[in-house]
């Protein structure tokens, strides 16, 4: 990633996880965030661009089979510049698929990726590819906006909302190099023209040769499905009160505690109150 | 240009599970080495069902199940999709995820394009082809329908499930081996509701439904799931489809009325094809669309192709289309067979004659012994009179059925 | 011996259940809209039954509720209802709705 950001012409890199869950390419794609990623890049990049002659550019990046490369027009048409697809299997370790986008990235600015993938991974490609890139990470946004303000560099200055626990909410400034991962609901990808899907069609897409096979263990895939929580049965006298037990609802329901620990500690304290709390085996 | 509003060819389509693509001989030599079908139809069945009986005429040929081969199951998305593969190498531009929402027309009112709903979405064209299905939007805006032809007593729907089932049960249960199918369709077992059902093998799954009469159907208690489990639950049907699991559920309408609702299939610069054209032929042992829609399509391309070369693009100069329907079969069978459809969702064929016939067979069957064999005329006469039906009305519905049929 | 006929076996699906065999890719946009208040004086409700996708639903206060997301686009409903005005249909947005592997 380049270190000397030029507010000029700008580099938006996106990533999509395409995704074959039911093994039939036809009915494959990519996920409501991923296709958000590339709508949040286009607002971005018109507001970069407003009120200037410089015009950034949005590169997309999959990793895939050949079948792939019909979502990748799908962006093309829809207005991205580049598309990229990394010759790959679609489900490889996250920090394998995180190196191969750095590899591809190797030159923008700001990355936008979505926050879940169609077949639901564990949403850990964005902090890994941030790690790759030594970039800045903001993850898990719901609201993303630039308003010409640029630090001292002349980078511009990304503002963002992050979704918390409880309904709270997160603001959070970020300057390129970075890393940002969006919610499906920030923005629905805009329908591309018939002109531009007729042009997508003939277009070119740059393949660049993904991991080596050896490198290339292959995960089973399949549908998303929350892991299974033993509840106790609930305790009260009237179905009201049962009810109550069962959603907590109107309950002050704490199991929050802060503490401040160095990282090892802190991760053996998170995972011992998560077996606590009935979220992992004991 | 080829237009289609799902995300894929074929990913709308639904249909009993039958092809017929004989037409496809003089463009596709031998495409039955590449076709994607499930299985080779070898064996065909005609049920006849009624609360507690069932009598069947099978029939079976292993000639079917070898090059040049006659009908195959074949799933939609699947066929659908490969045929738009065809037409793309051919060099038809296909455009997906794209529905056609209405017709452009010139400043003298012709027709010259369809709009769409993308952005900058118009398409001007010489000629429209509208071969969008039964619902065809296009054909109605073109005003091309006439009185009445639109009513929903024009029409069925048909429901399905997919049901799959290990392949070496299926063959096992239907008597078979390999990549041969069987088709059976069903009169009665459809309840109170006029229609008729269908079963048939796929490679790992049975496709089961019904076809059901509108607006009958809003009429009576019975919801369409209902009535599939009615039938699967008939003594004849059950030990064929049971321990199954559903795999896909589906509904789509029939344009059931045959020649008496096709619209007029030209005007100036659009023709209209398939079931836009209600050129599906429903007539009792015969469930046939995609043939007719395959092979108007490929007349009205060929018509279309000869009008733009002439430089004509009017209705006149797009006649060739309607010659070239009128001398093969797209529209000689709907011909010969107009008033079949009416015959065969009639409530006498629906309902009393096979009351009758799965009577009279009973009773001839049945040993009745110390009682010697009663002749068969007194049996036909006996039931004909038990099952309500005149004998003018039998006369009637035979002529008719001559003249349909034969 | 006697043979006793036995209902099959079918494992129990519920609605819910059945057209969660489905695809549907559902858009933003409801492509039907079912004007209720039609729909309050109608005694006859054709769609209630005739709609394979069981997607109106009366209430109590004898009027229609309506759900588009699992529609198979079939076109039975705005044929069987008589009421002028009360169905409006239209296709969903070009790559939405129903999409079919198996039939
Ligand atoms: C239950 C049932 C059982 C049947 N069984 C058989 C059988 O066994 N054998 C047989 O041969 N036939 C059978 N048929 C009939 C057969 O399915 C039809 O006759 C055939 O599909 C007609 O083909 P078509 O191309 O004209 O229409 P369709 O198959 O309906 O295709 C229309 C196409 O146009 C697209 N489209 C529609 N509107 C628009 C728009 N506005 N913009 C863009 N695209 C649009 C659709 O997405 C679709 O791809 C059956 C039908 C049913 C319902
Ligand atoms: S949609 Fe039509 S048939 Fe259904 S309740 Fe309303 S008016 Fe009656
Ligand atoms: S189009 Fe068909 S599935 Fe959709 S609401 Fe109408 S009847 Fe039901």
């Amino acid at each position: 990633m380049s270190t000397d950001v030029r507010a000029a012409t700008s580099t938006i890199g996106v990533c999509w996880k395409w995704v074959d869950v039911e093994g039939d390419p036809r009915r494959a794609g990519v996920s409501a965030a991923d296709q958000a990623a590339l709508e949040t890049a286009f607002s971005i990049a018109a507001s970069l661009d407003a009120g200037t002659d410089s015009s950034t550019e949005i590169t997309v990046v999959a990793l895939g089979p050949v079948a792939a490369e019909q979502a990748l027009r799908g962006a093309l048409a829809a207005g991205a510049h580049r598309a990229i697809r990394i010759d790959a299997s679609a489900h490889l370790p996250s920090d394998r698929v995180a190196a191969a986008l750095a590899d591809a990235l190797d030159r923008v600015d700001l990355v936008v990726c979505g926050d879940y993938s169609a077949d639901r991974g564990s949403g850990s490609v964005p902090a890994f590819l941030a790690a790759e890139l030594d970039a800045a990470q903001a993850l898990g946004l719901i609201q993303i906006s630039v308003d010409g303000r640029v630090t001292a560099e002349g980078a511009p200055v990304v503002r963002a909302l992050r979704r918390l626990d409880g309904g709270r909410r997160e603001q959070l400034t970020v300057t390129p190099p970075a890393v940002l991962s969006v919610e499906g609901s920030v923005a629905t990808l805009r329908r591309a023209s018939l002109p531009a899907e007729l042009l997508a069609k003939q277009a070119a897409i740059a393949v660049l040769p993904g991991p080596s096979a050896a490198e290339q263990h292959a995960d089973t895939i399949r549908p998303f499905r929350p892991r299974p929580r033993v509840v106790p049965a609930p305790v009260g006298a009237g179905a009201l009160d049962r009810i109550r037990a069962l959603t907590e609802a109107g309950a002050t329901v704490s199991h929050g505690e802060t503490v401040t620990l160095d990282p090892p500690e802190a991760a053996a304290r998170i995972l011992a109150a998560l077996r606590e709390w009935g979220y992992l085996e004991p | 240009m080829l237009l289609e509003r799902g995300p894929f060819a074929g990913s709308k389509n639904m249909y009993g599970g039958v092809v017929y693509p004989r037409i496809l001989d003089q463009f596709h030599p031998n495409w039955w080495e590449e076709v994607p079908i499930q299985r080779w139809i070898t064996r065909r069945s005609t049920m006849v069902l009624t609360a507690t009986q069932a009598m069947t005429v099978d029939f079976r040929t292993q000639a079917w199940g070898e090059p040049p081969y006659n009908g195959a199951t074949a799933y939609r998305p699947d066929f659908d999709h490969w045929l738009a593969g065809k037409a793309e190498a051919d060099g038809a531009v296909l455009v997906t995820s794209t529905t056609a929402l209405g017709l452009l027309r010139d400043e003298a009112g012709r027709i010259a394009g369809v709009r769409t709903d993308r952005p900058d979405g118009d398409i001007h064209a010489d000629v429209v082809i509208a071969c969008d299905g039964v619902n065809s939007f296009l054909a109605k805006e073109a005003d091309l329908f006439g009185p009445g032809q639109t009513e929903a007593g024009n029409y069925t729907v048909g429901v399905k499930e997919t049901i799959a089932l290990p392949k070496d049960v299926i063959d096992e249960r239907f008597g078979v081996r390999d990549r041969e199918g069987v088709d059976i369709e069903i009169l009665g077992g459809t309840g109170g509701v006029n229609g008729g059902g269908f079963l048939y093998t796929n490679l790992d799954t049975l496709a089961v439904g019904v076809v059901l009469k509108l607006p009958a159907l809003g009429a009576q208690p019975r919801r369409p799931e209902e009535i599939i489990a009615d039938l699967k639950a008939h003594a004849a049907i059950a030990p064929l489809v049971e321990g199954g699991t559903i795999v896909e559920y589906s509904a789509h309408l029939i344009p059931e009325a045959g020649r008496s609702m096709m619209p007029r299939l030209t005007t100036d610069g659009m023709l209209v094809a398939g079931d836009a054209a209600a050129m599906c032929l429903a007539a009792g042992i015969w469930l046939e669309g995609v043939n007719f829609a395959m092979a108007s399509g490929i007349y009205a391309g060929e018509a279309a192709a000869d009008a733009l070369r002439a430089g004509d693009t009017s209705a006149a100069g797009l006649a060739g289309y309607e010659r070239r329907l009128g001398d093969t079969f797209v529209l000689r069978d709907h011909e010969k067979l107009r008033r079949a459809p009416g015959l065969v969702l009639s409530d006498r064929v629906q309902h009393h004659y096979p009351q009758m016939i799965a009577n009279v067979v009973e009773r001839v069957f049945r040993v009745e012994n110390p009682r010697p064999k009663p002749g068969f005329r007194r049996i036909v006469r006996e039931e004909r009179k038990r099952a309500g039906i005149g004998l003018r009305d039998l006369a009637r519905d035979a002529w008719a059925g001559i003249r349909s049929f034969g | 011996m006697v043979l006793v006929s036995r209902r099959p076996e079918w494992p129990e699906i519920s609605f819910e259940e059945r057209i969660g065999t489905t695809r549907f890719d559902v858009h933003e946009r409801a492509h039907i809209v079912v004007d209720g208040s039609v729909c309050t004086d109608c005694s006859t409700r054709e769609c209630i039954v005739a709609c394979p996708a069981n997607l109106f639903v009366p209430t109590a206060d004898g009027g229609i509720v309506f759900n588009y997301e699992q529609c198979f686009e079939c076109g039975t409903c705005y044929l069987v209802c008589n009421r002028e005005g009360a169905i409006t249909w239209t296709y969903p947005e070009g790559g939405h709705g129903v999409v079919f592997a198996r039939t």
